[in-house]
Protein backbone atom coordinates (compact mmCIF):
# COMPACT_ATOMS: atom_id res chain seq x y z
CA UNK A 1 0.00 0.00 0.00
CA UNK A 2 0.97 3.20 -1.07
CA UNK A 3 2.56 5.59 1.94
CA UNK A 4 0.25 9.09 3.07
CA UNK A 5 2.64 10.56 5.04
CA UNK A 6 6.06 9.35 4.81
CA UNK A 7 8.37 11.71 7.77
CA UNK A 8 12.57 11.34 7.67
CA UNK A 9 14.48 13.34 10.49
CA UNK A 10 11.71 15.43 10.88
CA UNK A 11 12.22 17.99 13.29
CA UNK A 12 9.88 21.03 13.64
CA UNK A 13 10.05 24.25 15.75
CA UNK A 14 8.47 27.52 16.30
CA UNK A 15 11.62 29.57 16.56
CA UNK A 16 14.33 27.19 14.96
CA UNK A 17 15.72 27.27 18.63
CA UNK A 18 13.29 25.30 20.74
CA UNK A 19 12.62 22.23 18.78
CA UNK A 20 9.42 20.43 19.33
CA UNK A 21 9.42 17.70 17.35
CA UNK A 22 12.71 16.08 16.74
CA UNK A 23 14.44 13.74 14.41
CA UNK A 24 10.94 12.11 13.58
CA UNK A 25 10.71 8.86 11.74
CA UNK A 26 7.50 7.50 10.72
CA UNK A 27 5.40 6.73 7.74
CA UNK A 28 1.39 6.40 7.07
CA UNK A 29 -0.13 4.63 4.75
CA UNK A 30 -3.53 4.40 2.71
CA UNK A 31 -6.72 3.37 5.10
CA UNK A 32 -4.72 3.84 8.18
CA UNK A 33 -6.13 4.70 11.41
CA UNK A 34 -4.15 6.82 13.49
CA UNK A 35 -3.86 8.19 16.91
CA UNK A 36 -1.49 10.79 18.07
CA UNK A 37 -1.31 11.16 21.64
CA UNK A 38 1.19 12.64 24.25
CA UNK A 39 1.05 15.02 27.25
CA UNK A 40 0.37 18.35 27.01
CA UNK A 41 2.46 20.82 24.68
CA UNK A 42 4.36 17.74 23.72
CA UNK A 43 3.64 18.47 20.01
CA UNK A 44 0.79 16.79 19.03
CA UNK A 45 -1.06 19.77 17.07
CA UNK A 46 2.41 21.00 16.34
CA UNK A 47 3.14 17.96 14.02
CA UNK A 48 -0.44 17.85 12.48
CA UNK A 49 0.07 21.18 11.37
CA UNK A 50 2.81 20.37 9.53
CA UNK A 51 0.78 17.30 7.57
CA UNK A 52 -1.10 20.63 5.93
CA UNK A 53 1.52 22.94 5.47
CA UNK A 54 0.37 25.29 8.39
CA UNK A 55 3.83 25.00 9.92
CA UNK A 56 7.20 25.05 8.10
CA UNK A 57 9.12 21.94 8.21
CA UNK A 58 12.58 22.92 9.87
CA UNK A 59 15.12 19.74 9.33
CA UNK A 60 14.51 16.59 7.34
CA UNK A 61 11.87 15.55 4.77
CA UNK A 62 7.98 15.29 4.96
CA UNK A 63 5.96 14.08 1.81
CA UNK A 64 2.07 14.45 2.24
CA UNK A 65 -0.02 13.36 -0.76
CA UNK A 66 3.15 12.80 -2.79
CA UNK A 67 4.06 16.09 -2.12
CA UNK A 68 7.53 17.37 -0.42
CA UNK A 69 6.58 19.86 1.93
CA UNK A 70 10.30 21.46 2.39
CA UNK A 71 9.63 24.75 0.85
CA UNK A 72 6.11 23.78 -0.94
CA UNK A 73 5.28 26.28 -3.39
CA UNK A 74 2.14 27.78 -2.07
CA UNK A 75 -0.07 27.24 -5.38
CA UNK A 76 0.78 23.54 -4.67
CA UNK A 77 -0.18 23.81 -0.73
CA UNK A 78 -3.58 25.66 -1.93
CA UNK A 79 -4.31 22.53 -3.94
CA UNK A 80 -3.22 19.88 -1.38
CA UNK A 81 -5.31 21.21 1.22
CA UNK A 82 -8.83 20.83 -0.94
CA UNK A 83 -7.74 17.38 -0.97
CA UNK A 84 -7.64 17.41 2.68
CA UNK A 85 -10.29 17.23 5.61
CA UNK A 86 -9.52 18.86 8.26
CA UNK A 87 -11.55 19.23 12.10
CA UNK A 88 -10.84 20.91 14.37
CA UNK A 89 -11.61 21.32 18.68
CA UNK A 90 -12.89 24.29 18.33
CA UNK A 91 -15.15 23.87 15.48
CA UNK A 92 -14.06 26.84 13.22
CA UNK A 93 -17.22 27.21 11.50
CA UNK A 94 -18.02 30.08 9.89
CA UNK A 95 -20.49 31.74 12.04
CA UNK A 96 -22.34 33.89 9.40
CA UNK A 97 -22.47 31.20 6.96
CA UNK A 98 -25.51 28.85 7.56
CA UNK A 99 -24.96 24.97 8.46
CA UNK A 100 -25.46 23.97 4.61
CA UNK A 101 -22.66 26.58 3.36
CA UNK A 102 -20.31 25.35 5.82
CA UNK A 103 -20.61 22.06 5.15
CA UNK A 104 -19.90 22.35 1.48
CA UNK A 105 -17.13 25.04 2.21
CA UNK A 106 -15.15 22.36 0.33
CA UNK A 107 -16.59 22.27 -2.86
CA UNK A 108 -17.64 25.89 -3.15
CA UNK A 109 -13.51 26.54 -3.36
CA UNK A 110 -13.14 24.00 -5.72
CA UNK A 111 -16.03 25.81 -8.02
CA UNK A 112 -18.47 23.13 -7.93
CA UNK A 113 -22.00 23.94 -9.10
CA UNK A 114 -24.62 24.89 -6.96
CA UNK A 115 -26.69 21.64 -8.03
CA UNK A 116 -23.73 19.57 -6.81
CA UNK A 117 -23.09 21.45 -4.03
CA UNK A 118 -26.93 21.39 -2.48
CA UNK A 119 -27.14 17.33 -3.01
CA UNK A 120 -24.00 16.62 -1.24
CA UNK A 121 -24.82 19.26 1.67
CA UNK A 122 -28.57 17.22 2.29
CA UNK A 123 -26.19 13.77 2.05
CA UNK A 124 -23.89 14.29 4.27
CA UNK A 125 -25.87 16.24 6.87
CA UNK A 126 -28.06 13.21 6.37
CA UNK A 127 -24.67 11.11 7.00
CA UNK A 128 -24.08 13.05 10.41
CA UNK A 129 -27.88 13.04 11.56
CA UNK A 130 -28.34 16.74 11.13
CA UNK A 131 -31.27 16.43 8.62
CA UNK A 132 -33.43 19.92 8.98
CA UNK A 133 -30.67 22.21 10.63
CA UNK A 134 -29.40 23.47 6.88
CA UNK A 135 -30.19 26.97 7.50
CA UNK A 136 -29.52 27.26 10.94
CA UNK A 137 -26.18 29.33 11.85
CA UNK A 138 -23.36 27.13 13.80
CA UNK A 139 -23.80 29.17 16.96
CA UNK A 140 -27.71 28.18 16.93
CA UNK A 141 -25.92 24.63 17.23
CA UNK A 142 -24.83 22.80 20.63
CA UNK A 143 -21.17 21.92 20.56
CA UNK A 144 -21.41 18.65 19.40
CA UNK A 145 -24.04 19.45 16.75
CA UNK A 146 -20.97 21.97 15.56
CA UNK A 147 -18.42 19.63 15.66
CA UNK A 148 -20.84 17.17 13.48
CA UNK A 149 -20.88 20.21 10.87
CA UNK A 150 -16.82 19.70 10.82
CA UNK A 151 -16.96 16.28 10.44
CA UNK A 152 -19.35 16.69 7.62
CA UNK A 153 -17.56 19.64 6.00
CA UNK A 154 -14.16 17.43 6.43
CA UNK A 155 -15.75 14.74 4.21
CA UNK A 156 -17.58 17.07 2.01
CA UNK A 157 -14.69 16.27 -1.12
CA UNK A 158 -13.93 13.36 -0.28
CA UNK A 159 -10.61 13.86 0.95
CA UNK A 160 -7.70 11.15 0.71
CA UNK A 161 -6.56 12.57 4.16
CA UNK A 162 -8.46 13.52 7.30
CA UNK A 163 -6.57 15.52 9.85
CA UNK A 164 -8.21 15.75 13.47
CA UNK A 165 -7.23 18.09 16.56
CA UNK A 166 -8.74 17.13 19.33
CA UNK A 167 -11.92 16.64 17.54
CA UNK A 168 -13.93 15.53 20.47
CA UNK A 169 -12.02 17.39 23.46
CA UNK A 170 -15.02 19.71 23.97
CA UNK A 171 -17.81 17.07 23.63
CA UNK A 172 -19.29 15.16 25.99
CA UNK A 173 -19.43 11.16 25.93
CA UNK A 174 -22.20 10.87 23.66
CA UNK A 175 -21.11 13.64 20.74
CA UNK A 176 -17.96 11.91 21.29
CA UNK A 177 -19.25 8.59 20.28
CA UNK A 178 -21.33 9.77 17.09
CA UNK A 179 -17.71 11.62 16.13
CA UNK A 180 -15.84 8.54 16.71
CA UNK A 181 -18.61 6.66 14.58
CA UNK A 182 -18.56 9.11 11.41
CA UNK A 183 -14.22 9.13 11.92
CA UNK A 184 -14.26 4.96 11.50
CA UNK A 185 -16.66 4.79 8.94
CA UNK A 186 -15.18 7.04 6.86
CA UNK A 187 -11.69 5.08 7.21
CA UNK A 188 -13.63 1.66 7.02
CA UNK A 189 -16.00 2.98 4.08
CA UNK A 190 -14.30 4.82 1.63
CA UNK A 191 -10.70 4.01 2.40
CA UNK A 192 -9.99 7.68 3.71
CA UNK A 193 -6.43 7.64 5.83
CA UNK A 194 -7.18 9.35 9.12
CA UNK A 195 -4.98 11.09 11.61
CA UNK A 196 -6.37 12.01 15.05
CA UNK A 197 -4.30 13.93 17.83
CA UNK A 198 -6.07 12.90 21.30
CA UNK A 199 -5.58 13.09 24.72
CA UNK A 200 -7.57 9.98 24.74
CA UNK A 201 -7.91 7.06 22.88
CA UNK A 202 -11.77 5.85 22.82
CA UNK A 203 -12.64 2.65 24.81
CA UNK A 204 -14.86 1.02 22.07
CA UNK A 205 -13.46 1.23 18.68
CA UNK A 206 -14.34 -1.07 16.31
CA UNK A 207 -11.39 -0.98 13.43
CA UNK A 208 -8.13 -1.64 13.42
CA UNK A 209 -5.64 1.27 14.40
CA UNK A 210 -2.23 2.67 14.41
CA UNK A 211 -1.08 4.43 17.63
CA UNK A 212 2.22 7.27 18.04
CA UNK A 213 3.30 9.06 21.01
CA UNK A 214 5.26 11.66 21.35
CA UNK A 215 7.21 12.05 24.74
CA UNK A 216 8.13 15.37 26.33
CA UNK A 217 11.49 15.44 24.62
CA UNK A 218 9.63 15.62 21.55
CA UNK A 219 10.43 12.11 20.00
CA UNK A 220 7.75 9.99 18.00
CA UNK A 221 7.04 6.40 18.74
CA UNK A 222 4.65 3.99 17.80
CA UNK A 223 3.09 2.09 20.55
CA UNK A 224 2.71 -1.87 19.11
CA UNK B 1 -30.32 48.27 9.21
CA UNK B 2 -27.46 46.38 9.96
CA UNK B 3 -26.49 46.09 5.72
CA UNK B 4 -26.65 50.27 5.86
CA UNK B 5 -24.50 50.02 9.41
CA UNK B 6 -22.07 48.14 7.78
CA UNK B 7 -21.74 49.92 4.61
CA UNK B 8 -21.98 53.69 5.89
CA UNK B 9 -18.66 53.06 8.34
CA UNK B 10 -16.77 52.77 4.85
CA UNK B 11 -19.01 55.30 2.57
CA UNK B 12 -18.46 57.83 5.42
CA UNK B 13 -14.67 57.94 5.58
CA UNK B 14 -14.52 57.41 1.79
CA UNK B 15 -17.00 59.98 1.13
CA UNK B 16 -14.34 62.33 3.07
CA UNK B 17 -11.46 61.61 1.24
CA UNK B 18 -13.28 62.08 -2.30
CA UNK B 19 -14.33 65.66 -0.84
CA UNK B 20 -10.93 65.70 -0.01
CA UNK B 21 -10.10 64.76 -3.28
CA UNK B 22 -12.85 66.94 -5.80
CA UNK B 23 -11.95 69.97 -3.33
CA UNK B 24 -8.72 70.03 -4.58
CA UNK B 25 -9.45 68.97 -8.45
CA UNK B 26 -12.24 72.22 -7.89
CA UNK B 27 -9.65 74.31 -5.70
CA UNK B 28 -6.74 73.92 -8.41
CA UNK B 29 -8.71 74.51 -11.76
CA UNK B 30 -10.77 77.91 -9.71
CA UNK B 31 -7.83 79.12 -8.78
CA UNK B 32 -5.14 78.43 -11.82
CA UNK B 33 -7.88 80.64 -13.81
CA UNK B 34 -7.89 83.15 -11.00
CA UNK B 35 -4.40 83.17 -11.00
CA UNK B 36 -4.07 83.56 -15.23
CA UNK B 37 -6.78 86.43 -14.79
CA UNK B 38 -4.44 87.84 -11.87
CA UNK B 39 -1.07 87.56 -13.70
CA UNK B 40 -3.31 88.89 -17.04
CA UNK B 41 -4.31 92.21 -15.08
CA UNK B 42 -1.04 92.55 -14.31
CA UNK B 43 1.74 94.95 -15.79
CA UNK B 44 4.71 96.51 -14.72
CA UNK B 45 5.89 100.08 -16.09
CA UNK B 46 9.29 100.79 -17.52
CA UNK B 47 10.88 103.90 -18.11
CA UNK B 48 13.77 103.25 -20.64
CA UNK B 49 16.27 105.63 -22.30
CA UNK B 50 16.76 104.28 -25.35
CA UNK B 51 13.96 101.98 -27.58
CA UNK B 52 14.57 98.37 -26.17
CA UNK B 53 12.67 95.18 -27.91
CA UNK B 54 11.71 92.05 -26.21
CA UNK B 55 14.79 90.28 -26.32
CA UNK B 56 16.39 93.28 -24.36
CA UNK B 57 14.13 92.62 -21.92
CA UNK B 58 14.59 89.14 -21.50
CA UNK B 59 18.27 89.88 -21.02
CA UNK B 60 17.49 90.98 -17.91
CA UNK B 61 14.76 88.83 -16.71
CA UNK B 62 13.28 85.61 -18.01
CA UNK B 63 10.07 86.16 -16.38
CA UNK B 64 9.01 89.06 -19.02
CA UNK B 65 7.02 87.32 -21.76
CA UNK B 66 5.47 90.61 -23.51
CA UNK B 67 6.26 93.83 -23.93
CA UNK B 68 4.28 97.25 -25.12
CA UNK B 69 5.33 100.05 -25.88
CA UNK B 70 3.41 103.03 -24.92
CA UNK B 71 2.92 105.36 -27.65
CA UNK B 72 4.19 108.96 -26.94
CA UNK B 73 1.61 110.53 -28.01
CA UNK B 74 -1.29 109.40 -26.10
CA UNK B 75 1.27 109.95 -23.12
CA UNK B 76 1.50 113.74 -23.93
CA UNK B 77 -2.60 114.14 -24.78
CA UNK B 78 -2.61 112.72 -21.05
CA UNK B 79 -0.44 115.71 -19.82
CA UNK B 80 -2.45 118.07 -21.70
CA UNK B 81 0.32 120.28 -21.99
CA UNK B 82 -0.30 123.58 -23.60
CA UNK B 83 2.18 124.11 -26.40
CA UNK B 84 2.76 125.15 -29.73
CA UNK B 85 3.14 121.84 -32.45
CA UNK B 86 7.43 123.30 -32.17
CA UNK B 87 7.64 122.61 -28.72
CA UNK B 88 5.51 119.43 -28.67
CA UNK B 89 7.42 117.87 -31.01
CA UNK B 90 10.85 118.86 -29.45
CA UNK B 91 9.12 117.42 -25.98
CA UNK B 92 7.89 114.55 -27.53
CA UNK B 93 11.69 113.79 -29.27
CA UNK B 94 13.16 114.41 -25.28
CA UNK B 95 10.58 111.93 -23.97
CA UNK B 96 11.98 108.78 -23.00
CA UNK B 97 10.34 105.52 -24.02
CA UNK B 98 7.31 103.99 -21.97
CA UNK B 99 6.79 100.04 -21.96
CA UNK B 100 4.31 98.08 -20.15
CA UNK B 101 5.77 94.39 -19.47
CA UNK B 102 3.73 91.43 -18.96
CA UNK B 103 5.15 88.76 -16.70
CA UNK B 104 5.29 84.74 -17.97
CA UNK B 105 3.11 83.89 -14.19
CA UNK B 106 1.84 85.14 -10.77
CA UNK B 107 4.71 85.84 -9.08
CA UNK B 108 5.39 86.18 -5.59
CA UNK B 109 6.20 89.34 -3.87
CA UNK B 110 9.75 88.70 -3.84
CA UNK B 111 10.22 87.12 -6.99
CA UNK B 112 8.77 90.08 -8.26
CA UNK B 113 11.20 92.60 -6.67
CA UNK B 114 14.16 90.11 -7.81
CA UNK B 115 12.65 91.16 -11.79
CA UNK B 116 12.66 94.34 -10.73
CA UNK B 117 16.15 94.75 -9.29
CA UNK B 118 17.11 92.76 -12.52
CA UNK B 119 15.89 95.22 -14.75
CA UNK B 120 17.61 98.06 -12.61
CA UNK B 121 21.13 96.66 -13.49
CA UNK B 122 20.36 97.94 -17.41
CA UNK B 123 21.90 101.52 -17.63
CA UNK B 124 18.95 102.42 -20.31
CA UNK B 125 16.41 102.14 -17.61
CA UNK B 126 15.89 104.86 -16.10
CA UNK B 127 12.41 104.01 -13.74
CA UNK B 128 10.61 100.77 -12.71
CA UNK B 129 7.28 101.18 -11.31
CA UNK B 130 6.28 97.51 -10.02
CA UNK B 131 2.70 98.77 -8.22
CA UNK B 132 4.27 96.68 -5.06
CA UNK B 133 1.75 97.41 -2.79
CA UNK B 134 -1.65 96.96 -4.72
CA UNK B 135 0.44 93.71 -6.11
CA UNK B 136 1.05 92.62 -2.40
CA UNK B 137 -2.03 93.01 -1.26
CA UNK B 138 -3.84 90.73 -4.27
CA UNK B 139 -0.99 88.55 -3.54
CA UNK B 140 -1.17 88.05 -0.21
CA UNK B 141 -5.18 87.74 0.17
CA UNK B 142 -4.66 85.23 -2.93
CA UNK B 143 -1.69 83.30 -0.81
CA UNK B 144 -4.38 83.09 2.24
CA UNK B 145 -7.58 81.74 0.00
CA UNK B 146 -5.11 78.64 -1.30
CA UNK B 147 -3.77 78.35 2.51
CA UNK B 148 -7.31 77.83 3.87
CA UNK B 149 -8.41 75.81 1.50
CA UNK B 150 -5.04 73.32 1.50
CA UNK B 151 -5.43 72.85 5.11
CA UNK B 152 -9.29 72.12 5.48
CA UNK B 153 -8.17 69.68 2.11
CA UNK B 154 -5.52 67.64 4.39
CA UNK B 155 -7.97 68.20 7.21
CA UNK B 156 -10.37 66.07 5.28
CA UNK B 157 -8.19 63.99 4.27
CA UNK B 158 -6.55 62.77 7.25
CA UNK B 159 -9.78 62.47 9.10
CA UNK B 160 -10.98 60.16 5.98
CA UNK B 161 -7.96 58.35 6.49
CA UNK B 162 -8.25 57.41 9.99
CA UNK B 163 -11.56 56.51 9.67
CA UNK B 164 -10.38 53.76 6.83
CA UNK B 165 -7.87 52.70 9.64
CA UNK B 166 -10.56 52.22 11.73
CA UNK B 167 -12.39 50.59 9.29
CA UNK B 168 -9.56 48.46 8.74
CA UNK B 169 -9.85 47.22 11.74
CA UNK B 170 -13.39 46.24 11.91
CA UNK B 171 -13.24 44.60 8.77
CA UNK B 172 -10.00 42.53 10.25
CA UNK B 173 -12.68 41.58 13.08
CA UNK B 174 -15.07 41.01 11.34
CA UNK B 175 -13.29 38.60 8.55
CA UNK B 176 -10.26 36.87 9.77
CA UNK B 177 -12.10 34.12 11.11
CA UNK B 178 -13.60 33.33 7.53
CA UNK B 179 -10.64 34.22 5.77
CA UNK B 180 -8.65 31.58 7.93
CA UNK B 181 -11.06 28.99 7.60
CA UNK B 182 -11.11 29.00 4.11
CA UNK B 183 -7.28 29.14 3.68
CA UNK B 184 -7.06 26.14 5.63
CA UNK B 185 -9.18 24.71 3.14
CA UNK B 186 -7.19 25.90 0.24
CA UNK B 187 -9.05 28.84 -1.04
CA UNK B 188 -7.11 31.47 -2.46
CA UNK B 189 -6.17 35.03 -2.23
CA UNK B 190 -8.71 36.15 -4.23
CA UNK B 191 -11.39 33.81 -2.87
CA UNK B 192 -11.04 34.27 0.56
CA UNK B 193 -11.08 38.21 -0.02
CA UNK B 194 -14.40 37.80 -2.44
CA UNK B 195 -16.47 39.34 -0.29
CA UNK B 196 -14.53 42.05 1.20
CA UNK B 197 -13.68 42.71 -2.23
CA UNK B 198 -17.31 43.61 -3.88
CA UNK B 199 -18.49 44.60 -0.91
CA UNK B 200 -15.81 47.24 -0.74
CA UNK B 201 -16.26 47.92 -4.55
CA UNK B 202 -19.73 48.47 -4.12
CA UNK B 203 -19.04 51.09 -1.49
CA UNK B 204 -16.77 52.93 -3.49
CA UNK B 205 -18.98 53.42 -5.98
CA UNK B 206 -21.65 54.32 -3.51
CA UNK B 207 -19.59 57.16 -2.15
CA UNK B 208 -18.47 58.14 -5.96
CA UNK B 209 -21.08 58.77 -6.96
CA UNK B 210 -22.53 60.81 -3.77
CA UNK B 211 -19.66 63.16 -3.77
CA UNK B 212 -20.16 63.58 -7.71
CA UNK B 213 -23.73 64.15 -6.88
CA UNK B 214 -22.84 66.70 -4.06
CA UNK B 215 -20.78 68.71 -6.57
CA UNK B 216 -22.86 68.70 -9.07
CA UNK B 217 -25.87 70.59 -6.54
CA UNK B 218 -23.06 72.58 -5.80
CA UNK B 219 -22.81 73.71 -9.12
CA UNK B 220 -25.90 74.47 -9.88
CA UNK B 221 -27.83 75.52 -6.60
CA UNK B 222 -25.41 77.32 -4.23
CA UNK B 223 -22.52 77.95 -6.75
CA UNK B 224 -24.94 79.53 -9.49
CA UNK B 225 -26.48 81.71 -6.97
CA UNK B 226 -23.67 82.85 -5.01
CA UNK B 227 -23.00 86.32 -5.14
CA UNK B 228 -19.25 86.24 -5.27
CA UNK B 229 -17.87 87.08 -8.41
CA UNK B 230 -14.96 84.43 -8.77
CA UNK B 231 -16.65 82.00 -8.01
CA UNK B 232 -19.70 82.95 -10.40
CA UNK B 233 -16.86 82.95 -12.95
CA UNK B 234 -15.46 79.86 -12.62
CA UNK B 235 -19.11 77.71 -12.03
CA UNK B 236 -18.13 75.06 -15.11
CA UNK B 237 -14.70 74.56 -12.88
CA UNK B 238 -16.74 73.56 -9.89
CA UNK B 239 -17.71 70.37 -11.24
CA UNK B 240 -16.85 68.32 -14.65
CA UNK B 241 -18.33 64.71 -16.12
CA UNK B 242 -14.85 63.38 -16.00
CA UNK B 243 -14.77 63.95 -12.24
CA UNK B 244 -16.61 60.84 -11.26
CA UNK B 245 -14.12 58.59 -13.34
CA UNK B 246 -11.49 60.37 -11.22
CA UNK B 247 -12.95 59.87 -7.99
CA UNK B 248 -14.84 56.33 -8.59
CA UNK B 249 -10.34 55.51 -9.41
CA UNK B 250 -9.37 57.31 -6.30
CA UNK B 251 -12.18 55.15 -4.40
CA UNK B 252 -11.17 52.00 -5.72
CA UNK B 253 -7.41 52.86 -5.17
CA UNK B 254 -8.17 53.38 -1.56
CA UNK B 255 -10.38 50.35 -0.72
CA UNK B 256 -8.35 47.71 -2.64
CA UNK B 257 -5.29 49.26 -1.04
CA UNK B 258 -6.85 48.87 2.49
CA UNK B 259 -8.26 45.44 1.58
CA UNK B 260 -4.67 44.34 0.60
CA UNK B 261 -3.80 45.78 3.91
CA UNK B 262 -6.01 43.63 5.62
CA UNK B 263 -5.63 40.06 4.01
CA UNK B 264 -1.86 40.16 4.46
CA UNK B 265 -2.46 40.66 7.93
CA UNK B 266 -4.51 38.32 8.59
CA UNK B 267 -2.21 35.14 9.19
CA UNK B 268 -3.35 31.13 9.64
CA UNK B 269 -3.17 30.09 13.49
Amino acid sequence: MSNIITATNLTLSYDKEDEVIKDANFSIKKGDFVFITGPSGSGKSTLLKSFYGSLAVDKGSLVVGGLDMVDIKKEKLQELRTHLGIVFQDYRLINEWTVEKNVVLPLWIAGYSEEVQRTQSERLLHHVKLSGKEKKYPLELSGGEQQRVGVARALAKNPFLILADEPTGNLDDYSSNVIWDLMENACHQLDTTVVVVTHRIPMVFNIPYRHFTIDEQGSVYEVH
Amino acid sequence: MKFIKTHISLIFPLIAILLGLEFFIVFDRTTNNYEKSLQNGYSMMVVAKDEMSIDDFKAWDKHIEQVIELEKKSILKRLEMDKNAQNKKKFEASLPNFYSLKLDSYLSVSALEKVKSNLKKSDNILNIESFQSAYQSEYELFSFIKLSFSTFIIFMSIIGFFLIVKQMEVWNFLHAQRMKVMEIFGASLFLRSKVLISMALIDAVISALITSVLFYLIQNIWVANSQMQILKENVSEVFAFSDIFILLFAAIVVVMVSIYIVIINVKEE
